[in-house]
């Protein structure tokens, strides 16, 4: 079976605190997280914190495709739009994401605001410059058509070009996600109020480490879990590709 | 004529960059925001500038740079090595190929406490969490490049006397080095970001440190000198990047327009 | 004296595709290549003259049968065989001289040694003045020179060419031919050459081999000696055309079979 080397960690997890190869309070056996974990579903922080967490990630990552769509795609169809973006685009993309996080802090303090913020704008840049690329790329030959035919540019912009630069969008839209989970984790631990990203910090400096790695595995698994029902959702979407 | 579209591009791209700083400057003075939200373009660099001078934020630059530039190196190094085995030793790819297609979509950040719990709040608590985010990539494109290497070039280098230890050195790495090198770029601003983010969690000095304590403190003009300051370095690496691999890769068709 | 010829013997070869069914591709292949002479394996895509060639050159394991050279059996790949591929193979972060230069360098030979000889292959293939490009600036016709270039340099006692001018256009790959009799004429050597290409087989070799679809078996093999003092009577001579279409009726039939087999 393809994971059975997980099957080898998992294992190796479980032997080696109970086998005194590493104390036992830096590394539980796997038993004793599972049972942590089970423990905080039950006390129902894992939920609370959880759904926390995912609203503001939905939030942030949901107005950056909107917004990162949009302007990618008017960016490269209509000029104007495109000289008044263009440098700051320029200017924000070698800046590295969570940098932004203090500065969105600062305007919008430790609430759930800023931690959306956060994501948005962090999301915002891939999104723009994978549908500014899917709409640029599209192939010339296709709005031609479209044009000679009598469609109006704002037509051939719904209908052609959207659909055309759909698997670049959805590639960058991909890089989105993966960014958002990363944003929303460091902004929660910087804020430290609520969130799986608090509940881990927390959980930690209160010495409760049986707790906070299953936190950590159950953060990493939504992570990994999304990424794969992402790509289930892109291949739906682009099965007329071959 | 292609000289001179890219002369008039790049001062085209400077003109715009100017005018947005012209225009954060005026809104800033029009106090369109307070000067909390919006400190001038101007105050800004000055205060960037008086940092300079008092001698508190080069060495915090420096010290974010050496972590992450640590944390890059141990990624690189790791990185390719495990992605080459995986693309030779078929019990390596088999070992490594699930980990990695796991490890690479978890925001590998989570982790941060847990290195803290293994390692404390120091220097090597940060690189080798900038390491473990940044070597996913690494791997991820050192194994293609591995596997792609044709194997026709092989065949012909063994027909010409290679030995095996040849074959890896001498035929097999310099081929696969474009694209190995392009997982190296992708990886070092990653190295850079976790490194900044991990300052800001746990403190310990270095840019992020200074970043969060400036917030802490509402300094605003603080946080925008070192967001500044950051994206300056950053740029700095980028383009360090694009220009080591310009140089390694003078052979290569994409440098031969 | 020992034979100093190619021989197969029996020679099969199986193909295991990572996914799917294992595919026979060479059935008790037996074949002589003389010493010095130019053969050419010629048959349809798929017929396994390409693996016969790898495996001659030692790059494949002979499982079933066997293959010698000079009196010996082939243990694996050797600067007794020397190849050329279609794709050139050439090693783009190396200049044209160090390309060449590769096999006497593994060779350990003196520097003065080497320098002369490269110098002396780079005037033969005509590349004065691109010593020092890379590959990435030459031009198709260009870059096979230099492969040729690159495994003359050790001077094989064989020359292995597997379909080496299918990726040239119709006129460069002409003056290669003139090039390749050129340079067999000055250096003798025993060449074997992978084409499907019936008139480029026909006007290079000394003997034509015809193999079958897959599974590749010998079909036939065809006398194609001409003489060679004046090449351009060669092509215009009424043998060079009947031999042509004697050839062509026999592929056309394997090529048929092939377009029918063949597995999407």
């Amino acid at each position: 079976m393809r994971y059975a080397p997980l099957l080898l960690v998992a294992l190796a997890w479980e032997a080696a605190p109970r086998l005194g190869l590493v104390r036992a309070d830096t590394l539980p056996p796997l038993s004793v997280v599972a049972h942590a974990w089970v423990g905080l579903l039950v006390s129902g922080d894992l939920v609370s914190q959880g759904l926390s967490s995912l609203e503001n990630l939905v939030a942030g990552l949901a107005l950056g495709i909107v917004v990162g769509v949009a302007l990618g795609i008017l960016m490269a169809w209509y000029r104007p739009v495109e000289v008044l973006v263009n440098p700051l685009v320029r200017v924000l993309y070698p800046l590295p994401r969570s940098a932004l996080i203090p500065v969105m802090i600062l305007w919008l303090g430790l609430g759930a605001a800023s931690k959306i913020a956060s994501v948005f704008l962090g999301c915002l840049l891939p999104v723009v410059l994978s549908a500014y690329n899917g709409a640029r790329g599209v192939d010339q030959v296709l709005v031609w058509s479209a044009l000679a035919a009598g469609a109006s540019r704002r037509r051939v912009l719904w209908e052609v070009v959207l659909p055309a630069a759909m698997p670049e969008i959805l590639a960058g839209v991909r890089n989105a996600l993966a960014l958002s989970f990363i944003l929303l984790v460091a902004a929660e631990f910087v804020t430290g109020q609520r969130g799986l990203g608090y509940l881990i910090s927390f959980l930690g400096e209160g010495g409760v480490y049986d707790a906070m790695f299953a936190g950590v595995i159950t953060v990493s698994a939504v992570g990994f879990f999304a990424d794969r029902l992402y790509l289930m959702l892109m291949g739906w979407m682009l099965r007329w590709r071959e | 004529m292609a000289r001179m579209k890219a002369l008039r591009d790049g001062l085209l791209r400077w003109v715009s960059i100017l005018a947005l700083l012209a225009a954060w400057e005026m809104v800033a003075r029009a106090h369109v925001f307070t000067e909390f939200l919006l400190p001038s373009f101007s105050a800004v660099m000055t205060r960037l500038a008086d940092d300079v001078i008092s001698g508190e934020l080069l060495p915090g630059i420096g010290l974010t740079l050496y972590r992450a530039l640590a944390g890059f190196a141990f990624a690189a190094g790791a990185g390719v090595t495990i992605g080459i085995l995986i693309a030779r030793l078929p019990l390596a790819r088999w070992f490594f190929d699930p980990l990695v297609s796991i490890g690479l979509p978890m925001p590998k950040i989570a982790f941060l406490q847990i290195f803290v719990l293994w390692f404390g709040v120091f220097d090597s608590t940060k690189i080798l969490m900038a390491a473990f985010s940044a070597v996913f990539p690494v791997i991820v494109s050192s194994a293609a490049a591995a596997e792609g290497v044709e194997r026709v070039m092989l065949w012909s280098a063994l027909s010409l006397g290679a030995g095996r230890r040849h074959l890896l050195w001498e035929i097999a790495l310099p081929a696969a080095l474009p694209q190995i090198f392009t997982g190296l770029q992708v990886a070092l601003p990653i190295a850079l970001i976790v490194e900044i983010v991990s300052e800001m969690a746990t403190g310990g000095g270095g840019i992020g440190d200074a970043i969060n304590m400036q917030m802490r403190f509402a300094d605003s003009p603080g946080v925008f000198s070192g967001i500044v300051a950051i994206a300056i370095v950053g740029s700095i690496l980028v383009k360090a990047m694009e220009l080591i691999r310009r140089r390694l890769l003078v052979w290569h068709p994409e440098a031969a327009r | 004296m020992t034979d100093s010829g190619i021989f197969f013997r029996e020679v099969s070869h199986t193909y295991r595709p990572p996914r799917g069914q294992p595919v026979l591709a060479l059935d008790r292949v037996s074949l002589e290549v003389r010493e010095k002479e130019f053969l050419a394996l010629l048959g349809p895509s798929g017929c396994g003259k390409s693996t016969l060639l790898y495996l001659l050159g030692g790059f494949l394991p002979v499982e079933a049968g066997s293959i010698s050279v000079a009196g010996r059996p082939v243990a694996g790949p050797g600067p007794d065989r020397g190849i050329v591929f279609q794709n050139f193979a050439l090693y783009p972060w190396k200049t044209v001289r160090q390309n060449i230069l590769y096999g006497l360098e593994k060779q350990r030979r003196p520097r003065a040694e080497r320098e002369q000889r490269t110098r002396e292959l780079i005037e033969l293939v005509h590349l004065d003045g691109f010593e020092n490009s890379f590959p990435a600036q030459l031009s198709g016709g260009m870059k096979q020179r230099v492969a040729i270039a690159r495994t003359l340099a050790i001077d094989p006692a064989i020359l292995l060419m597997d379909e080496p001018f299918g990726a040239l256009d119709a006129q460069t790959r002409a003056l290669m031919h003139e090039e390749l009799l050129a340079i067999i004429r000055r250096t003798p050597k025993t060449v074997v050459f992978v084409t499907h290409d019936v008139r480029e087989a026909v006007y290079l070799a000394d003997r034509v081999a015809v193999m079958s679809a897959r599974p590749g078996r010998i079909k036939e093999i065809v006398e194609t000696r001409f003489p060679r003092d004046r090449p351009e009577d060669v092509v215009r001579s009424p043998d060079f055309a009947e031999k042509v279409d004697y050839l062509w009726q026999l592929v056309r039939d394997e090529a048929i079979i092939a377009q029918g087999t063949r597995t999407p």
